[in-house]
């Protein structure tokens, strides 16, 4: 009889709890509701109503139905293309210079003794600055004739490239500005997983007789293996829609001739600027397929688990 | 009791939720004030540029400047009951803002440059109506060709109609510097040059200066962003044209007409006279300072132009000379900004009092003395403030004197494949009649598809 009174006290102890519980679970939806109407409106509508719009002919108020045409007309597009080309030319190109680039400076400051948060400050300050601010200098550093970067080349008896005036250079200009302002990212991640690698690992190589460089390559890499993944990934899906530094050095069109205009810029071109919303969404979901694709490939190549 | 005290927080935390978003979506008052002719009316203003608040001191000549209360204190008197309220915003980034702006009804007048995009949504009033049944509105108060300049097709057009009436001017010509003519003793450009005078006077400054013993240039026209202009006027000054027609369904091409083919070949010989950047957009740093380097300028506007000038003391130095005209005297690229009432304004009337009032000399004259900005109408010809600014009267010509109408595919897709075909045979990557007749093709075939 005790026993039974005591399991049914307990039994009605866990209700109070199960239902206090379940009140004030809900209540707490309630405080997502604004988030979640945010995300609703400017992120789950503007995905659906350019879907919408890739179907239709629109200049922004009158608009009509016109099928596949805006993907066909991209599709067969020489400056899509042109567009695609340049966005993969400058990410690749981006990320095989930063991520070693980033991954030595990272060991080398993790090997220092002394001073190793004023280095992690000095290379991380470009990641912190505007890339906006950023391109708006690098056009000044890199300019033909009064540049700092043609200044010493010309002093070291180099020839002075043309850089944003050339199409043949300007890629690289933009390749430079963005190794440059990346390269503290990818340092500071890289840091982060040095710093995480247990020592022992190091001693036991030490004592069996391993050399610094093969400590480096047979423990350090191996280990650095989920952050390139990340690194790469997350590079990827950044260089895939890079538009603000673009637009600062070349204007929408991607001067001169094109030869810097991204994917970003191109869909900025044609919806912002010429007023073919229809084309801009059309080429918006095409890059949408682009990263998607490219970003399952990373994951394969670089075995990461998500 | 537990249970209705949780009942209590939880409802009135949804309702201030629901407050709150009702606050955020509310529609803005539309009422002004309650006695006066135009009482209760009340209309929202939206302009462009360097407008203030407040009074502030300009970041180029130092001095302290009225802010736009000015207007609105002086509008409110002559209206009175009306309230007008100003949303101001930079030239950054102003076609994508005036888009979203008057797809949510925001404001009832605009100041608008791309009223050829905009008229053709139907989102505009049709000015013509409001200027018939208004004796105070003389259309001849405008400088020459502003009125037909901003010309454009309605939804429902067949012809051109006025959506917007002028209220900043602007204008396009070749700006040059004096000193550097002196130094390397050519004669100053003449008020209406050629091609062939610009050419050979650019050849002649080009090198190490005689007097300074400093590396000049003989010219210096932007290589991108605005090629396809420079161009065009290149063209016209030839009796060329850019091709026919204002609706799509009407436009006909001529990029790669022999008149067009002769400009860009001019553009590749006086390239050899420029600094290296010009594609870019660089190497006229020094321009309008002391240390300039470049003679002679191309497709110049009075914005970057006037108010510096005179800001860096160097009126004595700086010579303006108008752009190529044809044989009618017609030649570059309109520009400016006209005022237009939005379709779905409720105080319509209010809207057509301001642009009246914003177009008449008070407003003209602040827009001028306070703003910097260049007036729209033929009596700022004749202000003292014009006058004690010589530089303003070839100004004044230039806006008379423009390509009308505005070009339709100005900012269209044609403007940025004929301005990339001209940096592509800037840089060599093809020649001119590869460049000019890609630019012909791809603008073809992307009108073809707009009809």
């Amino acid at each position: 009889m005790a026993n039974n009174s005591i399991e049914l006290n307990v039994r009605m102890e866990v209700e109070k709890v199960r239902s206090k519980r379940k009140d004030w679970g809900l209540k707490w939806y309630v405080f997502l509701i604004p988030s979640f109407l945010g995300i609703l409106l400017f992120m789950v509508y503007p995905i659906f109503e350019s879907l919408r719009l890739s179907f239709y002919q629109s200049n922004g108020t009158v608009e009509h139905y016109i099928g596949l045409a805006n993907f066909k007309s991209v599709l067969t597009s020489n400056s899509f293309w042109n567009a695609v080309w340049n966005t993969f030319f400058i990410g690749i190109f981006q990320i095989i210079i930063t991520i070693p680039l980033g991954f030595i400076f990272a060991s080398i400051i993790n090997s220092t003794k002394r001073g190793q948060n004023f280095f992690k400050v000095l290379y991380f300050l470009p990641n912190v600055t505007s890339i906006v601010a950023a391109a708006m200098i690098f056009a000044f550093v890199l300019h033909p004739e009064m540049g700092i970067v043609n200044y010493v080349l010309h002093a070291i008896g180099l020839p002075t490239p043309g850089w944003l005036s050339d199409p043949s250079t300007s890629k690289w200009a933009v390749i430079i500005l963005a190794v440059w302002h990346w390269v503290g990212f990818v340092i500071i991640i890289c840091l982060a997983n040095l710093q995480a690698i247990p020592s022992e690992m190091y001693e036991a190589a030490k004592i069996d007789g391993a050399s610094g460089l093969q400590q480096w390559f047979f423990i350090t890499i191996p280990n650095m293996a989920g952050t390139f993944a990340f690194l790469l990934i997350t590079g990827w899906i950044g260089a895939l829609q890079r538009f603000n530094e673009v637009y600062v050095l070349g204007g929408p069109n991607g001067s001169p001739a094109r030869s810097i205009q991204t994917m970003g810029a191109f869909i900025y071109e044609r919806g912002f600027t010429g007023f073919e919303f229809g084309i801009a969404s059309a080429a918006t979901y095409i890059m949408f397929i682009l990263i998607l694709v490219f970003t399952f490939i990373n994951l394969k190549v670089s075995k990461m688990k998500i | 009791m537990k249970h209705v005290r949780k009942g209590i927080s939880l409802s009135l935390i949804l309702i201030l939720a629901v407050m709150a978003m009702l606050t955020g979506c509310s529609s803005s008052d539309t009422s002004g004030k309650a006695d006066g002719k135009w009482a209760g009316k009340k209309i929202k203003v939206q302009m462009i540029g360097d407008f203030k608040d407040k009074t502030a001191t300009d970041p180029i000549t130092g001095k302290k400047v009225k802010g736009i209360d000015v207007l609105k204190e002086e509008f409110e008197k002559q209206h009175p009951g009306a309230t007008v309220d100003f949303i101001l915003m930079p030239w950054e980034g102003y076609t994508e803002k005036t888009q979203a702006m008057i797809t949510s009804n925001e404001a009832d007048v605009y100041q608008m440059p791309g009223l050829a995009d905009f008229a053709p949504q139907g989102v505009l009033e049709p000015l013509q109506p409001y200027i018939d049944k208004d004796k105070e509105m003389d259309l001849d108060k405008f400088i020459d060709s502003q009125v037909d300049g901003w010309k454009v097709l309605g939804k429902d057009d067949d012809k051109l109609q006025i959506y917007g009436l002028p209220f900043l001017g602007d204008a396009r010509f070749i700006a040059y510097d004096k000193k550097l003519f002196d130094d390397w003793g050519v004669d100053y450009l003449s008020d209406h040059p050629t091609m062939k005078e610009v050419a050979e006077k650019a050849k002649q400054m080009t090198g190490k200066n005689p007097k300074t013993g400093k590396q000049n240039y003989g010219i210096w026209f932007r290589g991108d962003w605005s090629s396809a202009f420079t161009l065009i006027d290149l063209a016209e000054g030839q009796n060329g044209k850019w091709g026919e027609g204002f609706a799509w369904k009407d436009v006909k091409f001529n990029f790669n007409s022999p008149e067009m083919k002769k400009g860009l070949d001019w553009l590749l010989d006086m390239k050899n006279y420029a600094p290296k950047g010009l594609v870019s957009n660089q190497g006229q740093e020094k321009w309008l300072t002391k240390d300039n380097n470049v003679a002679i300028m191309m497709n110049q506007g009075p914005g970057d132009t006037i108010k510096p000038t005179y800001a860096q003391g160097l009126e004595d130095r700086i010579g303006i000379a108008q752009e190529f005209k044809n044989k009618d005297g017609k030649g570059g690229l309109f520009a400016g900004s006209p005022l237009a009432i939005a379709k779905s304004s409720k105080n319509k009337d209010l809207a057509w009092e301001w642009i009246k009032f914003a177009t008449d000399e008070f407003a003209q004259k602040y827009v001028f003395e306070e703003v910097g900005a260049i007036p729209a109408i033929k009596a700022a010809e004749t202000w003292k403030s014009t006058k004690e600014m010589p530089l303003m009267q070839p100004v004044f010509e230039a806006m008379s004197s423009p390509w009308t109408p505005r070009y339709p595919w100005g900012s269209s897709q044609p403007r940025f494949t004929l301005t990339s075909e001209v940096e592509a045979a800037l840089t060599g990557k093809r020649t001119a009649q590869q460049a000019l007749d890609k630019a012909q093709r791809e603008s073809t075939a992307w009108v073809k598809n707009r009809k």
